[in-house]
C-alpha cells in the first residue's frame, strides 16, 4: 500500500502525491495497530479483575471432619459470618457499641468502644463465628463500618462426649489438643482463606459414639449415687488396643476450649497419674503365675503382718488361716500380695512392671500419656507397697493397657484412638511383644472371673448376667501431706469381658466417693466402682456384640472361641483347664 | 485499492463487533461460572451444616430420654436367642396361629 498508485496516474503533482502517500501510510499504521490489538486480545485473554482489599483476610484452618468407628460425626468444619468493623467508616461508635451490646448478649460494648476509638485502624473484628439468623439482625441494623467475613467455625455436634480425648481448637481453628492435634501434626489441615471447607478424608477415630455414651452416662450416675468428685473410665479392645471410648469427669467441652485447660476438670485418664491400689495386684499375681514357682492353688500364710522398715502391712479384713493365690487374689489380700512380690524379689518385680510398659511414658493419637512416677529407691518396702498398687503412679489408661495384655493371652497391648483394619490383631513390634505366657494370661482370666463369681470375691457387684465379667477392685487412699487420707480413696474396678475369651477391657474409676446408704457406708471400690463397671457392660455388650452366655457366636469371631472358649464353670473351680473342650 | 482500504475497513469493523460480542460473552460465562462455583460452595456449605445438624439431632444425649420415653431400654441378656433353643421354637409355633 505504501507503493499506492505509482502506475498510471504518476503525472499528478508531487504535492498530491506526497499527500496519498501519508494518508496510505497512516491508514495502513491504524490497521496494524487495530491488528496488533487484536492478536494481543485473542492470544493473552482479557485479564481478570481483581480487586484489592485493604483489610488484612484472616487465615484460617479447614479441617477434615472426626468421625467414630461406624462413621458418626464428631467434629466438623462450619461456615459461620463473623462480624467486623471498619472504624473508618463508622459514624457514631456509641451507637453501635449500644446496638449491638443490645443484640450480641456476651459483647463488651466498652471494648468495642475502645476498639472502635482508633479511626487509623480499618479492621477490627468484633465477634467471630455468630450465629446465621443473629448475624442477619446484626445486619438488618443497617449501620455503616460493620461487615462479614464468613469463616470457619469447629464444631462438635456430639456434644462434650469424649471431650478430653478429642482435644479443641482455638478462634483460628488451629488445634490445641487431643486428636485436633493430631490432625494439625500429622493428617495435616490447610491454611485458608475465608471460609473453604477441607477436601480431606475425615479421621476416623477408634470411638463409638453409643459406648461413649453409655460409659459417660453410667460415669456420671455412679458419681451422683456414691457422692464422687471425679470419675474416669475408658474401654479399650484387648487385640486391636482401640478404645472404644474413653471419658473423664468433670468433662471438658471441646466446644469451650477454656474448659480443656481448665485445672478443675483434668484429662485423668491420661493427663493424670495415680497410685491404683489393688488393682495392681493382677499384675503382682500375674508376675508370681509367670515366674513358674506358684500356681493359682499354692499355699502362702498370710497370717502374719508383713513388716518392712516402720511401716506393718496387714490385711484390712483377713481370712485367719492360710491362703491359696486365688484367695488371695479374690480376697485382696495385702500381705499375699507382699509375699508375692517379695518372693520375686524387687528386680524382677521392676522389670516385669518395665515389660508391662508400667514404668516409662507412652504417647497416643491424643497426646502423650503422663509418665508415671516409680521410687528412685526400690527396697523391701517399696516391692510390698508396689505389689498392692502404692509407691507406683501410672495413668489410668497405661494400666488399663497392661491389664489388657495379661487377659488377652499375654500380647502386648498398644491403646490407639484411630480404627485399626477390620481384624486386624496389631503387628507385633519386635520379639518382646509376647509379655507374659499364654498359660498365665489364662490363670488371669479364670481369677478374674472367679473374683465376681465366688462369694467371697471382692468384684461381685460387678456380674452383668451371661456376659462373663471378671475383673479386679482397687481401693486406693489418696495420699496427703505425710501419709495417706482415710476417708478419700480412688475406687477402681478393672474389668474383662466376656472373661472365656476375652475382647473388651473396661476401666471404672470415682474419685472419692463418699460413703452412702447404697453401700452401707463403705467406700472400697467393690461397693461402687464394681456395679457401676456391671452396669456399664450389660448396657455396652449387646451394642459390641458381645452375646450372652449359651448364644450362638457371631460367625466372623468363631476362630478365637474355637481356640480360646472355655466354659465359664472351669473358671468357677479357680482353676483354668485350657481351652480344648469349647462348648459350641 | 480502494476497494482493499475499503474492505480492510470493513473487517476492521466487523472483528470488533465480533471481539466485542466475545468479550462480553467470555464476561457472561464467566459470571455463571462464579454463581456455579459460588452455588457449588454454598451447597457444600449447607451439606456440612446439615450433616452436623443431624449428628447433633442424632447425638445420644437426646436420644435417650426420647427412646427411654418410649418405654425403650438397652438390650438385656434374655433377649438374645440360641439357635438350639428348642423351647423358644415350640413357642413361637404355638404363637404363631394366633398372631394371624
Amino acid at each position: 500500500m505504501s507503493r499506492a498508485g505509482p502506475t498510471s496516474k504518476d503525472s499528478r503533482p508531487p504535492r498530491l502525491r506526497l499527500r496519498s502517500a501519508a494518508t496510505a501510510l497512516g491508514v495502513t499504521l491504524a490497521f496494524l495497530i487495530v491488528g496488533a490489538q487484536l492478536v494481543r486480545l485473542a492470544v493473552r485473554g482479557q485479564q481478570e479483575l481483581t480487586t484489592t482489599m485493604s483489610q488484612p483476610v484472616a487465615t484460617s484452618f479447614a479441617r477434615p471432619d472426626i468421625v467414630d468407628r461406624n462413621g458418626r460425626l464428631l467434629a466438623t468444619d462450619l461456615e459461620v459470618p463473623s462480624l467486623y468493623a471498619d472504624p473508618g467508616l463508622v459514624l457514631d461508635r456509641d451507637e453501635v457499641a449500644e446496638k449491638l451490646g443490645h443484640l450480641l448478649t456476651e459483647l463488651d460494648e466498652t471494648e468495642v468502644r475502645r476498639q472502635l476509638a482508633d479511626r487509623s485502624r480499618r479492621f477490627v473484628w468484633l465477634r467471630r463465628g455468630l450465629p446465621p439468623g443473629l448475624a442477619q439482625a446484626v445486619h438488618d441494623l443497617g449501620l455503616p463500618g460493620l461487615g462479614f467475613r464468613r469463616e470457619l467455625k469447629r464444631v462438635y455436634p456430639a456434644g462434650g462426649l469424649a471431650g478430653h480425648a478429642l482435644g479443641t481448637v482455638n478462634v483460628d481453628n488451629k488445634a490445641l489438643a487431643g486428636l485436633e492435634r493430631y490432625l494439625d501434626e500429622v493428617v495435616g489441615v490447610e491454611a485458608v482463606h475465608g471460609a473453604t471447607l477441607s477436601d480431606r478424608a475425615p479421621l476416623r477415630t477408634s470411638l463409638d459414639l453409643g459406648v461413649q455414651h453409655s460409659l459417660d452416662d453410667e460415669l456420671r450416675a455412679a458419681m451422683r449415687r456414691y457422692g464422687a468428685k471425679g470419675a474416669t473410665g475408658l474401654v479399650l479392645d484387648v487385640e486391636t488396643g482401640e478404645i472404644l471410648a474413653a471419658q473423664s469427669l468433670p468433662g471438658a467441652d471441646p466446644a469451650r476450649a477454656a474448659e480443656s485447660v481448665d485445672p478443675a476438670r483434668p484429662d485423668k485418664l491420661m493427663g493424670g497419674v495415680y497410685e491404683l491400689g489393688s488393682i495392681m495386684k493382677m499384675v503382682t499375681v500375674a508376675m508370681a503365675l509367670d515366674g513358674g514357682r506358684v500356681k493359682t492353688d499354692s499355699v502362702l500364710d498370710v497370717r502374719e503382718p508383713l513388716t518392712a522398715g516402720r511401716f506393718t502391712i496387714r490385711d484390712p479384713h483377713p481370712a485367719g488361716r492360710p491362703l491359696t493365690v486365688s484367695e488371695i487374689f479374690i480376697r485382696s489380700s495385702n500381705v499375699g500380695a507382699g509375699m508375692l512380690a517379695l518372693e520375686a524379689g524387687a528386680d524382677r518385680q521392676k522389670a516385669f512392671l518395665t515389660r508391662l510398659g508400667l514404668t516409662a511414658g507412652m504417647k497416643t493419637e491424643a497426646g502423650p500419656v503422663a509418665v508415671p512416677l516409680v521410687p528412685d529407691r526400690w527396697d523391701r518396702a517399696e516391692t510390698i507397697t508396689i505389689s498392692y498398687g502404692h509407691g507406683v503412679a501410672v495413668s489410668p489408661l497405661q494400666f488399663a493397657a497392661a491389664a489388657a495384655s495379661l487377659v488377652n493371652g499375654g500380647s502386648r497391648v498398644q491403646p490407639t484412638f484411630l480404627k485399626q483394619s477390620k481384624g486386624g490383631k496389631q503387628q507385633p513390634s519386635g520379639s518382646n511383644s509376647q509379655l507374659i505366657s499364654t498359660e498365665t494370661s489364662r490363670a488371669m482370666r479364670a481369677l478374674m472371673r472367679l473374683n465376681v463369681t465366688d462369694p467371697h470375691g471382692t468384684g461381685r457387684r460387678a456380674d452383668a448376667p451371661g456376659y462373663r465379667v471378671g475383673g479386679k477392685t482397687g481401693t486406693a487412699e489418696l495420699p496427703d501431706r505425710g501419709g495417706y487420707k482415710q476417708t478419700a480413696v480412688i475406687s477402681s474396678f478393672l474389668a474383662a469381658f466376656p472373661m472365656d475369651a476375652p475382647r473388651y477391657v473396661a476401666l471404672v474409676m470415682l474419685f472419692e466417693p463418699k460413703p452412702v446408704a447404697e453401700t452401707r457406708g463403705q467406700v472400697a471400690a467393690g461397693a461402687n466402682a464394681a456395679p457401676t463397671a456391671g452396669r456399664l457392660i450389660a448396657r455396652i455388650a449387646p451394642m459390641l456384640g458381645v452375646l450372652p452366655q449359651g448364644a450362638a457366636q457371631p460367625l466372623e469371631s468363631s476362630e478365637e472361641t474355637g481356640e480360646q472358649g472355655v466354659a465359664a464353670e472351669a473358671a468357677t473351680n479357680g482353676r483354668f483347664d485350657g481351652g480344648g473342650d469349647a462348648k459350641y | 485499492m480502494r476497494t482493499l482500504i475499503v474492505s480492510a475497513a470493513f473487517l476492521a469493523l466487523a472483528s470488533a463487533f465480533l471481539l466485542y460480542g466475545l468479550n462480553y460473552d467470555t464476561r457472561r460465562i464467566e459470571s455463571n461460572l462464579h454463581s456455579l462455583e459460588r452455588s457449588t460452595e454454598k451447597a457444600k456449605s449447607d451439606i456440612a451444616i446439615l450433616k452436623a445438624e443431624r449428628a447433633h439431632l442424632a447425638r445420644p444425649d437426646r436420644i435417650e430420654p426420647l427412646a427411654r420415653a418410649q418405654g425403650l431400654v438397652p438390650a438385656g441378656p434374655r433377649q438374645f436367642a440360641q439357635t438350639g433353643d428348642t423351647d423358644l421354637f415350640e413357642d413361637r409355633d404355638q404363637v404363631r396361629p394366633a398372631a394371624r
